[in-house]
């Protein structure tokens, strides 16, 4: 077993194999994501539903996804499900695999998202006789995703480092590269700090991107801290006359 | 339909703007609304009092549906509040309601706020909408502020674009839901002076407020409600000076001081 080579983490770091891997994580975490919330949102609206058996089946997914291990649901849909005869392509299952479980836990802030905006928008929407489209469209969602962005960018930060359990079922992303790397040359260490420096740079990435989301979407707020210094609301007319 | 006799056929009869039989409203076991009957004519300004819990609010608010009422019948500018789609939309673009909390959508501008309704709803052109939004924000004394956000402006003046919004959608009757009891005491004064205005325009007004002295300016007619029932209907006068029922007599003796 040779010695810590501080050289070989950066030869591992530009590897073009490991590299590779790091294109299909972000991929599967893209994916992950986009389905998620696709269905998640589905979820959420079943589960707000007032139908009963609507609700009751969300209810059940969510319980469901997210009291497994995402580790079980990958591995049952690779190698348990041919047992029924159903069959995909390892990445077709981690895709699967991931999406169901991301939409379980992204239902849930989608839902805590809609439930946090106020009765009274809803009901001055109505007051305004705006249709349902629109008071969806303009006045609910908007609110209620500028609640979820925290949430939900926990929840992306987290499906990130999940897609390395879809090592499992050989789908080759970053940590079954670098496993498979490690066994080529041995280099233990230096291999896994070149696959946790990418995770590092991901995560970091995606931070920044919330902030930006979280920035954009309160401009409303943050355009109050910013123009309440240069100009306070004065007082225009002999109504607003204040002592 | 009833023909006027004196010729006058062509003038459809007087319909009231709001009129209220044996309404009842029910939380659970609870009677919100206990066989309302009221009539409100256009151009009445009704002043709507009582302690909290009373059912003023969901009085009120059964008239454009935002509270569903369980028995009785209600008619707005004589179309049925059935809750059937068609009629509750009618009845709600009739209707311009203000609330306690403002309820401006705090993610769009001032302007923006005020021109949803009318390009969605009726269907006008962006430049139309904001015509018309700042002929309305001029009124209530705010144009200048049509580029803010709600958040950036005082109770006062959020309360103010709350009422040119709904202005927007050129309703035929007002309802105020205790407009200015969430706001600072130095901003009350000129929420109501607003409410004022409209009222000497004409416009129809039913408010649910505490603002003794904007009711015996402005009142037609006190309507003084509770546990669910209207006890007392009478000129602002006669309601202060000689209230009839002990509740009342009670409930003024409570709040003015």
């Amino acid at each position: 077993m040779s010695h810590f080579s501080p050289a070989a983490c950066v030869d591992y770091f530009f590897n073009y194999f490991l590299m590779k891997g790091v294109l299909v994580t972000i991929g599967l975490t893209a994916a992950g994501v986009v389905g998620g919330l696709i269905l998640g949102m589905g979820i959420a609206l079943m589960r707000m539903s007032p139908n009963a058996v609507l609700s009751g089946v969300a209810r059940f997914y969510v319980w469901f996804f997210r009291g497994t291990p995402l580790l079980i649901q990958l591995v049952v849909i690779y190698s348990g499900l041919p047992q029924l005869g159903i069959k995909f392509n390892v990445i077709t299952c981690a895709l699967v695999g991931l999406i169901l479980n991301e939409a379980a836990y992204l239902a849930e802030i989608v839902r805590s998202g809609f439930m946090a905006v106020s009765p009274g928008q809803r009901e001055a929407a109505w007051a305004l006789s705006l249709p349902r489209s629109v008071t969806f469209r303009r006045i609910t969602l908007p609110q209620a995703f500028r609640l979820m962005i925290p949430p939900l960018g926990n929840s992306i930060n987290s499906l990130l480092k999940a897609t390395s359990l879809a090592s499992v079922i050989s789908v080759e992303e970053i940590m079954r590269r670098s496993d498979m790397l490690m066994q080529e040359h041995f280099q233990i260490l230096e291999v896994y700090a070149a696959a946790t420096a990418y995770y590092l740079i991901l995560t970091s990435v995606w931070d920044a991107v919330q902030r930006r989301l979280e920035k954009h979407f309160s401009r409303s707020t943050t355009a109050k801290a910013r123009r309440a210094g240069a100009k306070a609301p004065t007082a225009q007319t002999g109504l607003e006359a204040r002592a | 339909m009833a023909i006027d006799i004196d010729g006058e056929a062509a003038k459809p009869r007087e319909v009231s703007a709001v009129r209220m039989e044996a309404v009842y409203k029910y939380y659970g076991e609870f009677t919100a609304l206990n066989e309302i009957d009221l009539k409100v004519e256009r151009g009445e300004r009704i002043v709507v009092c009582g302690p909290s819990g009373s059912g003023k609010s969901t009085l009120i608010r059964c008239i454009n549906h935002i509270e569903k009422h369980d028995q009785g019948l209600i008619y707005v500018n004589g179309t049925e509040l059935d809750h059937q789609r068609k009629n509750i939309d009618a009845i709600r673009r009739d209707t311009g309601m203000v609330f306690q909390s403002f309820n401006l959508f705090p993610h769009m501008t001032t302007l923006d706020n005020c021109i949803l309704a009318p390009m969605t709803v009726n269907g006008m052109t962006r430049a139309e909408a904001k015509d018309l939004a700042m002929h309305f924000l001029t009124k209530v004394r705010i144009p200048d502020q049509a580029d803010k956000f709600p958040g950036q402006l005082s109770g006062g003046q959020q309360q103010r674009v709350a009422i040119a919004r709904a202005l927007c959608l050129r309703p035929k009757i007002m309802l105020f839901d205790e407009p200015t009891s969430a706001l600072d005491p130095e901003m009350v004064k000129e929420v109501l002076e607003t409410m004022k205005k409209l009222a000497e325009e004409g416009m129809t007004m039913l408010c649910v407020t505490h603002e003794m002295g904007f009711a015996r300016e402005v009142a037609d007619r006190i309507v003084f409600m509770n546990e669910g029932k209207i006890v007392e209907q009478a000129a602002p006068e006669e309601f202060f000076n000689h209230p009839r029922t002990e509740r009342a007599r009670v409930f003024l003796d409570q709040i003015i001081h």
